[in-house]
């Protein structure tokens, strides 16, 4: 395959980027994403240019860390996949594709495709985790949790923090993976204690950080790589609004 | 008292409580206008009914103000926030399930704020069409009042009014098309099992809006709905 690719370069988060043009030739069909632009690298490397830099880890779908902006689709037009198990047999011969980084104003431009996401982490920080009490490992049975419970825990628990509903969202808005962290706590027994002040302080942080709004358009649903449901968000605002009448 | 709008959630839940409030008003106001399907003497004793409520009227109006003002706030609020959230736009950006009535609720929402001024400042306040406001009508029971309905048939024979009435009624559609199930999800009243639901009867309910308010203009224009024989 022969492709024309249109890539977001920027040095530096001080310095402004502008989109470069690039022909790359004898591209597998077989290839991830990844892949490819590690081809495009090896040659710039050869040419002596510098490389395009961009976020991967696991490259398996399961970290969170690769990203991308594929023609306007965060992690490209197939539903419900990461950019690292995006194959070139999506695109076809002789395609143009652009490709930027995630652009909103909590996420941050490092260099050229790399953003950073710290802002989940912060988020995460607030509210994301269960207080227990340390010692030997709790009975594996001691809390039974309904399976219905525990599916829709684990259904939350999918969300790798990849970001892609902040790209897809018209505002930045982060509310779909705030959403998914306090439902993936809240639907179980051990995260009932901090509920409250869970949703209260994961969203007040979320605001701080500068995110947008949800203005329920539902694009970020659609651009999951793991198929988070805005249900999740329908669950925040209630506990948010149970929160602020009745206290924490 | 506005300290709502330090969270974009809780300004979502004004936007949406009085949203709900508008939408009440809305309801309200189609099933008044409709009376002038039933002639001059209903629209007009309906007229002076309202009239009649003298200081609950400015209590209803005061209060439609309050929510309109909240509405108008928050909108603003959130709308600044989401643009500050992505200062650098993208080269290539796709809508992947978004409709077009959700990606435009700011600007029907403006393009309906500016109607509604217009359309205070011709029916409620007579500065559009002045030589038209000032007509009376004597009801059966001998009483003079303001007359409505010459008014509001006056009004829709000029194709101006008309037009942009219209086009503010389809932005009215647009914008609560949107509205109605995006309050139920941002106040969380909502569920997998009845989300098509409220999305089907949020459609149906934003058509109907639009149809009873059409109603009017086209009744006037076919002439189904004429002048009074005599009236100036």
């Amino acid at each position: 395959m022969k492709l024309n690719l249109k890539i977001w370069r920027q040095q530096n988060a001080g310095t402004e980027g502008k989109v470069v043009d690039y022909m790359l030739d004898d591209v597998s069909p077989d290839m991830s994403f990844l892949e490819m632009l590690d081809i495009l690298n090896e040659k710039l490397i050869v040419k002596g240019d510098e490389p395009v830099a961009f976020d991967h880890d696991c490259r398996e779908g399961i970290c969170g860390a690769c990203s991308l902006m594929i023609n306007g689709v965060p992690h490209g037009p197939e539903k419900a996949t990461t950019t690292c198990q995006l194959h070139m047999r999506k695109f076809h011969d002789g395609e143009e594709i652009t490709i930027e980084p995630w652009r909103a104003n909590a996420f941050p431009v490092i260099k050229d495709l790399v953003v950073d996401r710290s802002s989940f982490d912060r988020i995460i920080q607030k509210g994301g985790f269960i207080s227990a009490s340390t010692g030997n490992a709790p009975d594996g049975n001691a809390i039974p949790i309904s399976k219905i419970d525990a599916d829709l825990a684990m259904d939350n628990a999918a969300c790798i923090g990849c970001g892609a509903c902040v790209a897809a969202c018209k505002n930045g808005s982060a509310s779909l993976f705030v959403s998914a962290k306090v439902a993936h706590l809240g639907y179980l027994p051990q995260g009932q204690p901090e509920r409250f002040r869970r949703v209260i302080a994961m969203v007040d942080q979320m605001d701080t950080e500068g995110f947008g709004s949800c203005s329920n358009t539902y694009d970020c649903e659609a651009a999951c790589p793991k198929g988070i449901s805005v249900r999740n968000i329908a669950r925040m605002n209630r506990d948010y609004l149970k929160a602020n009448l009745f206290g924490v | 008292m506005l300290k709502f709008l330090r969270s974009t959630i809780l300004s979502k839940i004004v936007m949406a409580v009085s949203g709900a409030a508008i939408v009440g008003f809305l309801i309200a106001h189609l099933t008044g206008n409709l009376l002038m399907f039933g002639g001059p003497e209903k629209i007009n004793a309906y007229g002076q009914g309202l009239r009649d409520l003298g200081p609950l009227l400015w209590i209803m109006r005061g209060g439609l103000i309050v929510v309109l003002v909240l509405h108008v706030i928050s909108s603003i609020f959130l709308a600044d926030k989401n643009r500050s959230a992505r200062p650098i736009n993208y080269e290539k950006k796709k809508s992947l399930q978004s409709t077009l009535a959700s990606r435009s609720m700011f600007f029907s929402g403006l393009t309906i704020l500016t109607f509604v001024t217009y359309h205070l400042l011709h029916y409620t306040l007579g500065i559009v069409q002045p030589q038209f406001f000032h007509g009376e009508y004597t009801l059966h029971d001998g009483r003079v009042v303001h007359d409505v309905y010459t008014m509001v048939i006056y009004g829709f024979r000029n194709p101006f009014i008309t037009i942009t009435y219209v086009l503010a009624m389809t932005f009215v559609c647009l914008h609560i098309s949107h509205a109605v199930p995006s309050a139920f999800q941002t106040l969380g009243i909502n569920n997998v099992k009845y989300n098509a639901m409220i999305k089907k009867a949020s459609a149906a309910l934003a058509a109907l809006i639009l149809v009873g308010y059409l109603s009017i203009p086209a009744a006037i224009m076919a002439g189904a709905l004429k002048l009074i024989e005599g009236a100036k």
